[in-house]
C-alpha cells in the first residue's frame, strides 16, 4: 500500500469529481430517462470501482461494482429507472462520499453496512436481470461449457506437410484464460491455418478450460514465426510436438502425437522472455515527457506557500525602492520598477491560479435541495446560474456553510408546502434560485425563493418577546431593520425545531462567516412574494485596497470598500450626545468615534472618515490621510489572539508594520 | 523501449500507468481522455504502442480502436479492461486488439505485455 500512497491526493480529488458526478446525474434521472446521464453515471462508477481497486479500498470498490452492474443493465434497457432505485442510489453514493472522507482522513475507507448496500443494490439486479444479458460477472466466464482434459485419443490429423503440433500452456495466474486463448489463437491465424484446435475454438474463447491449449496448424511461416506468435503473456510454455520433423518430410506424426505432454528431444521450448525482434528495438528518442501535461494538480498549502513568498517579495521590493531614493541610485531604481512589474504580474497570476468556480461548491446543492424538499413534502424547482463565477479557493472554503444555511432555510421556511401555495394562486411548485456573478470587483451571489417571504410582525414580536427590542422600537422601525434583526445571535422564527434549519443555530452564523470573508449580506422580502438574500464577497482576501491614515502620528490602513468618505473635520461641528461625540452630515447623525486607546490621544485630528458596514454607519477621526495602495493584508499570528478593532497587519514597501482596521467589527460593536 | 500512448479518462489511471511504464524505461508520447483524443494523438503522434481503456466518455475505447485500426491496420494497441468487461475485450481483439491488462494494474504484467506485443 505504501507505494500507493503517493496515489492518494490525487486519487481521492478525482473519486470526488466522479462521486458528484454520479449525484448530479442521478437527479436529472430522477426527473425522467436521459441517456447521457445514465452514461456518464455508469462510466463514472466504473472509473471510481477501477481507481478504488487499484488503491485496495475494497469497500468502495465493491459498491462501485454492484452500481456499475446495476447501471450496466439500465443502460442496456433491460432496466428501467424507478424513484425507489434512484433513492437507494443516491444512498449508496453518500456512502461513497463517507469512505471517500474516511480515506480523505487516512482511515481505511470502509462502511458498515456494507453488504446490506451491496445485497440491495444487487437485488435488483437479480430481480430483472433477464437471461441473455450482458456479461457483468467477473472476468472468468460462466458459460458453464467444460471440456473434458483428455480428448486426445479424438483428435484426428489430416497428415501432410508444414503442419505443426503445438501444445500450449497458459501460467495459472492468467486474468482471463478466454481472452489469452483467443488473442493466442488469432495471432497464431496470421501465420497459418489452424487446423485442429483442442479445446474448441469456442470453448478456448467463451468457454470454461484448463489453460492448456493443443493445436494442429498448417502454416510455411516456420517454427521460429509460430513461436513468437504463440509466445503472448500469460503464456508458460510452448512445446512442439514429434511432427514438426514432419515438417522436413522425414516422419509421420501418429494420432497419439496430439493431446499427451510432449517429452523428449525434439520438443522445443519457446520461452515468453525471449520474444524477438526485442533486441533489435533500437534506441529510441527520449520525447518530452511534460510535453503533453496540460494539467497538474497542486496542493493548495503550496499555493498559499508561495503566495507568502511572493508577498514577501512585494515587501521587501518596496524596501529596496526606498533604499534607492534615499542614495538616488537611478539604475537601480529603474530595475526595480521592471521587478515590480514582474512581481505584480506575478501576483495576479498567483491570484489567478487559486481562482475556483462556484460550482464547486454548488454542485452539491441540487442533492440537498432534493432531500430536504422531499422530506418536507414540498415541491422545489432548484437553478443555478452563474457557477462559473470565480473566487479564491480561502473564501470558497468559509462559503460553503453559510451558503448551505441559506438554501437550506429557503426549502424549510420560505417554500410552502403545494396545497398552501395552491391556495394563494401561487403554482404547486416553488422556485428557489441560486445565482452568482461579477459585480465590478465583488461577487455576488443571490439566493432567492418565492415562497411565503418574511414576516414583519412576527420577527418584530419575536424580538420583543426575547428582550432584543422595545416594542415602541419595534413600531418605529424600517423593514429593512426588522429584517436585520433576523441575523442577531439565537434568533429564530421557526415555529418548530426541524432537524433542518433551526437548529439553535441561526442567521447569526451566517453573517459571522460572511462577516470573516470580508462580505457582507442583506437581506429583502416581501410578504408572500418571496425573499432574497444577496451577498457580496471579495474575490480574493489576499490583496486589499486600503487608505493609509496617520492617528497621532502612527499608521492605520482601512479597507476602501469600507470608507463612504472623507471629509474635514471641524470641531465647531461635532455634537454631543451624551457621552457620545457625533457629527451632522446631509441630515444624517453619525457617531465620532476617536480611537484614542488604539493610537493614544491626538491633538491634530483634522481629517473624518466615514466608514460603512452593512448600513451602519459611523466617522473616526483622523490626522491626515497618506494615499492609498493595495496591500497584502496578513493575519495576526495565533500566539496574539484576536486584537479588538485590528483585522490583521500589513507592511508596505519602507518596512514598517501597519494595523489594519477591522471596520466591520467597530461600526457592529459600537 | 517504446513510445507509448496512453488512453484513460482518468488522471489518476493515466498517472499510475506512466509511472509504470517509465519504471520499464518505456517514454510516454501523449496521453488522452477520450477516443476522439485518442485517434487524433495516434495521427500525431505515431506511437510504437497505445494503451486503452474500455469505457470512455465521449468516444469509447473500441470505437477508438477501430478508429485508430482505420488509420494504421498495424497499429498495437493494448486494452486496460476492468473485472466484469470481458465481452468488450472480446470485441476489441477481434477489432485487431493486441493485448490486454487488468485492472488493478500490476506493473510487472503490464509491462510484460507490453514487452511481447512491442515485440511481436
Amino acid at each position: 500500500m505504501s507505494e500507493m500512497d503517493a496515489y492518494r491526493a490525487l486519487y481521492i480529488a478525482e473519486s470526488r469529481e466522479n462521486h458528484e458526478t454520479i449525484v448530479k446525474n442521478l437527479l436529472v434521472l430522477e426527473n425522467g430517462p436521459d441517456e447521457a446521464a445514465i452514461a456518464e453515471i455508469f462510466r463514472s462508477a466504473h472509473s471510481l470501482k477501477g481507481m478504488s481497486a487499484t488503491m485496495g479500498f475494497k469497500h468502495m470498490e465493491r459498491v462501485c461494482h454492484a452500481m456499475e452492474d446495476v447501471f450496466q443493465l439500465i443502460r442496456s434497457g433491460q432496466l428501467e429507472v424507478h424513484q425507489d432505485l434512484v433513492d437507494l442510489l443516491l444512498a449508496a453514493s453518500d456512502d461513497i462520499e463517507l469512505m471517500l472522507d474516511d480515506i480523505e482522513s487516512e482511515g481505511p475507507g470502509t462502511i458498515d453496512h456494507l453488504e446490506e448496500r451491496v445485497q440491495s443494490l444487487l437485488d435488483w439486479k437479480a430481480d430483472r436481470h433477464t437471461p441473455g444479458g450482458m456479461d457483468a460477472g467477473s472476468m472468468q466466464s460462466e458459460n458453464g461449457a467444460t471440456v473434458p482434459a483428455q480428448i486426445a485419443d479424438e483428435a484426428l490429423l489430416e497428415e501432410k506437410e508444414g503442419q505443426f503440433q503445438m501444445l500450449i500452456r497458459l501460467r495459472d495466474d492468467c486474468d482471463s484464460r478466454n481472452l489469452r486463448g483467443m488473442l493466442l489463437l488469432q495471432n497464431l491465424d496470421q501465420f497459418g491455418t489452424i487446423i485442429q484446435c483442442i479445446p474448441d475454438r469456442e470453448i478456448v474463447e467463451d468457454g470454461v478450460f484448463d489453460g492448456t491449449i493443443r493445436l494442429v496448424i498448417r502454416s510455411d511461416a516456420g517454427i521460429d514465426a509460430l513461436k513468437t506468435a504463440a509466445s503472448v503473456s500469460d503464456v508458460k510454455e510452448v512445446l512442439f510436438g514429434p511432427d514438426i520433423e514432419m515438417a522436413a518430410g522425414k516422419t509421420a506424426p501418429g494420432r497419439e502425437g496430439v493431446g499427451k505432454p510432449l517429452t523428449g528431444s525434439d520438443i522445443v521450448a519457446a520461452g515468453t522472455d525471449h520474444a524477438p525482434g526485442l533486441a533489435k528495438q533500437v534506441k529510441e528518442e527520449r520525447v518530452d515527457k511534460s510535453r503533453e501535461v496540460k494539467n497538474i494538480r497542486v496542493d493548495i498549502t503550496r499555493l498559499d506557500q508561495m503566495m507568502n513568498l511572493i508577498e514577501d517579495l512585494v515587501i521587501n521590493r518596496g524596501r529596496l525602492a526606498q533604499i534607492a531614493r534615499k542614495f538616488q541610485i537611478k539604475e537601480l531604481d529603474e530595475t526595480l520598477n521592471m521587478v515590480g512589474r514582474s512581481v505584480s504580474d506575478l501576483q495576479n497570476l498567483m491570484m489567478n491560479i487559486r481562482m475556483i468556480p462556484l460550482s464547486h461548491i454548488f454542485n452539491r446543492f441540487p442533492r440537498t435541495v432534493r432531500d430536504l424538499a422531499h422530506k418536507e413534502e414540498k415541491e422545489v424547482e432548484f437553478t443555478i446560474e452563474g457557477g462559473d463565477t470565480e473566487l479564491d479557493r480561502s473564501i470558497m472554503d468559509g462559503l460553503n456553510d453559510p451558503l448551505l444555511h441559506l438554501i437550506r432555510n429557503g426549502v424549510d421556511h420560505g417554500i410552502e408546502k403545494p396545497e398552501i401555495r395552491m391556495r394563494s394562486g401561487k403554482p404547486g411548485k416553488g422556485k428557489l434560485n441560486l445565482i452568482a456573478s461579477r459585480d465590478r470587483d465583488n461577487v455576488v451571489i443571490v439566493i432567492e425563493d418565492d415562497g411565503t417571504g418574511i414576516n414583519r410582525e412576527k420577527v418584530a414580536r419575536k424580538a420583543v418577546e426575547r428582550g432584543l427590542i422595545t416594542e415602541l422600537q419595534a413600531a418605529e422601525m424600517t423593514n429593512e431593520a426588522v429584517y436585520d434583526l433576523l441575523f442577531l445571535p439565537g434568533f429564530s422564527t421557526a415555529e418548530k425545531v426541524t432537524d433542518v434549519s433551526g437548529r439553535g443555530v441561526g442567521l447569526d452564523v451566517v453573517r459571522t462567516a460572511i462577516d470573516n470573508l470580508k462580505g457582507t449580506i442583506k437581506v429583502e422580502s416581501s410578504p408572500g412574494k418571496g425573499s432574497r438574500f444577496e451577498l457580496v464577497l471579495p474575490p480574493t482576501m489576499a490583496i486589499v485596497n486600503v487608505i493609509m491614515v496617520r492617528i497621532n502620528g502612527r499608521r492605520c490602513a482601512i479597507p476602501v470598500n469600507n470608507v463612504v468618505e472623507v471629509a474635514g473635520l471641524s470641531v465647531s461641528k461635532i455634537h454631543h450626545i451624551g457621552t457620545q461625540e457625533a457629527i451632522m452630515m446631509r441630515d444624517e447623525v453619525l457617531p465620532l468615534d476617536r480611537l484614542d486607546d488604539m493610537f493614544g490621544k491626538s491633538d491634530k485630528t483634522e481629517i473624518l472618515v466615514v466608514l460603512q458596514h452593512q448600513n451602519k454607519k459611523r466617522t473616526i477621526a483622523v490626522d491626515m490621510i497618506e494615499g492609498q495602495q493595495e496591500v497584502v493584508i496578513k493575519p495576526l499570528s495565533s500566539m496574539i489572539g484576536g486584537c479588538r478593532g485590528i483585522s490583521g497587519i500589513t507592511i508596505p514597501g519602507d518596512g514598517e508594520v501597519v494595523p489594519v482596521l477591522d471596520v466591520n467589527a467597530i461600526v457592529r460593536e459600537n | 523501449m517504446g513510445r507509448i500512448l496512453i488512453v484513460d479518462d482518468t488522471l489518476f489511471m493515466r498517472t499510475l500507468l506512466k509511472n509504470i511504464l517509465f519504471s520499464g524505461g518505456h517514454s510516454i508520447v501523449g496521453e488522452a481522455g477520450d477516443g476522439d483524443e485518442a485517434i487524433e494523438k495516434y495521427k500525431e503522434l505515431k506511437p510504437d504502442l497505445v494503451t486503452m481503456d474500455v469505457v470512455m466518455p465521449k468516444m469509447n475505447g473500441i470505437e477508438a480502436l477501430k478508429g485508430i485500426k482505420a488509420f494504421d491496420p498495424n497499429a498495437k494497441v493494448i486494452m486496460c479492461t476492468a473485472v466484469g468487461q470481458e465481452q468488450m475485450v472480446k470485441l476489441a481483439i477481434k477489432s485487431g486488439a493486441r493485448g490486454y491488462v487488468v485492472k488493478p494494474f500490476q506493473a510487472p504484467k503490464v509491462l510484460e505485455e507490453i514487452k511481447n506485443v512491442l515485440g511481436s
